[in-house]
């Protein structure tokens, strides 16, 4: 048993001592984030089912909401959703069209098909944002594949890319987070821009070309590099601001629900050499032994493709 | 202590017979406080899809500490402190120990306090806590900047100051209301 004195000692000693571990964790945390998130991540791994219990009640509210306003409303609601099925009709026969036609101008061209990717669907486990970030944590199983870099898409567009892989967990972080960065193409200005995010609904554009600048209301796809494959559909241009063009986003990133992690594989799409850069193996300084027949030749070329050096 | 004890009919000479199950219900109601911040955060971390939720997790932490290391010092000890604190690390992702830091921090000042902050009054409480709750939402916004070396807008950082703030006074009269009934050891 401790004396009364060094009771009061420890009594006073004790904050300044925690104080001293957080500060700890602060250093920690600025040096080795990491470590630090992948803590964070096994304690939500570890609470994955019990936030789908939590969410559960919500989720089934909502659906008895959105059907009690459907039940106020079901003449009306009927006559949207017939004017909807005929016009979804009607692209229908345009995309069956322009499919069959897209197969066979591939056909022609002898076009080499694109490998599907794999992709694995995972429900939103948590907003894991916070004040400066926007990022969320799926719940994609055991066993999955899913690796740092792999592109996550909603139903309608991209929501940005996995920063953190665990167990059963994975972290996106979205389009809108600041440390965001997406290189991504103008479809109709052709003009190639990055997507910055800024913490707001809307990322901005920038390093577009001066003389292409971005249209409004113009489409806007990712570009082809390291692992996001081009074509992505992203979002539309839009000028919140004179000269401050933003994208507004296909993906509704403010409610999440399932969302698809697509592995698009390593780029092995390696360019070539330059010609004047191609390495070739040294020849031994001295490959035959004995005079040679043609010793007499003056200055050959002891290395060929050397051109650029 | 300031507010413990105060009732006088709890100092009579006959103490009720100290059985496990009455040290039980003690104990379970002096760590009420360290219990509510852990659960808050928690619940807050579910994907609820609520404005301000991270903000929130904060911002209960801090009113709760704040209130218990001045009004009832043995309900929220240091080491509850940090274990709390622990747990609004681990089910947030802002900057490491910034949380952590803060909370100590501010109980640190309230339990130094907590004889002139009895005689202050409700409203310079409120104000003194509300410098802190800037200053510590301030100061998580400059680790952040300096995580990633860029000036972000501080706004994000006001609106927790200012949601911290704002609960104070209801979280306050839930909190006045406990200390008198559920989350009082001495009514064990």
């Amino acid at each position: 048993m401790l004396s009364i004195h060094a009771r009061q000692v420890l009594a006073k000693a004790i904050l300044p001592i925690l104080i001293l571990l957080a500060v700890g964790l602060v250093l920690l945390g600025l040096v080795r984030r990491p470590a630090v998130d992948g803590v964070r991540l096994m304690a939500t791994d570890f609470m994955a089912p019990a936030y789908h219990g939590l969410v559960w009640p919500q989720g089934r509210v909502a659906v008895w909401l959105t059907d009690l306003r459907g039940a106020t409303d079901l003449a009306k609601e009927n006559a949207r959703l017939r004017d909807e099925n005929r016009a979804l009709r009607h692209w229908y026969d345009v995309a069956v069209a322009l499919a069959a036609e897209n197969g066979r101008l591939k056909n022609s061209l002898h076009w080499i098909p694109q490998t599907v990717p794999q992709y694995v669907t995972g429900r939103v486990t948590r907003d894991d944002g916070g004040p400066y970030s926007r990022a969320v944590l799926l719940d994609v199983g055991s066993g999955h594949q899913v690796r740092i870099g792999d592109v996550a898409l909603d139903a309608a567009g991209l929501l940005g890319r996995v920063t953190e892989v665990g167990p059963h967990t994975v972290r996106v972080l979205m389009i809108n987070d600041d440390a965001s960065r997406i290189p991504v193409t103008l479809a109709s200005s052709h003009g190639d821009a990055i997507m910055a995010g800024d913490d707001t609904a809307a990322p901005r554009l920038i390093f577009y070309p001066q003389d292409h600048h971005p249209v409004e209301g113009e489409r806007v796809e990712t570009r082809g590099q390291s692992t996001m494959p081009a074509g992505l559909p992203v979002g539309t241009v839009h000028y919140s601001a004179p000269n401050r063009p933003v994208v507004v986003p296909d993906a509704d990133l403010d409610r999440l629900d399932i969302v698809r992690v697509f592995d698009y594989g390593d780029d092995d799409s390696q360019a070539p050499d330059a010609p004047g850069r191609v390495r070739v193996k040294k020849l031994p300084q001295n490959p035959l032994t004995g005079p040679l027949p043609f010793s007499w030749l003056p200055n050959l070329p002891d290395m060929p493709g050397r051109g650029g050096q | 202590m300031v507010a413990e004890n105060s009732t006088p009919h709890l100092h009579s000479a006959v103490e009720p017979k100290q059985t496990f199950r009455r040290a039980l219900d003690m104990s379970s109601r002096a760590a009420m406080p360290s219990l509510f911040i852990m659960f808050s955060a928690i619940l807050l971390s579910a994907p609820f899809g609520i404005p301000g939720q991270a903000q929130l997790q904060f911002g209960i932490a801090m009113c709760t500490v704040w209130f218990w290391a001045h009004s009832r010092p043995r309900s929220m000890p240091a080491l509850a402190v940090f274990l709390c604190g622990l747990v609004v690390e681990i089910f947030s992702f802002g900057p490491p120990g910034t949380v952590l830091l803060s909370l100590l921090v501010i109980y640190g000042v309230a339990h130094h306090w907590r004889y002139g902050l009895s005689r202050l009054g409700f409203l310079m409480g409120w104000l003194i806590f509300s410098i802190f709750a800037v200053i510590a939402s301030f100061f998580q916004w400059a680790l952040v900047c300096l995580h990633a070396v860029a000036l972000l807008s501080p706004a994000p950082g006001l609106f927790q100051a200012a949601l911290t703030i704002g609960i104070y006074p209801s979280l306050t009269a839930l909190f006045v209301w406990g200390r008198r009934t559920f989350a009082n050891p001495d009514q064990a």
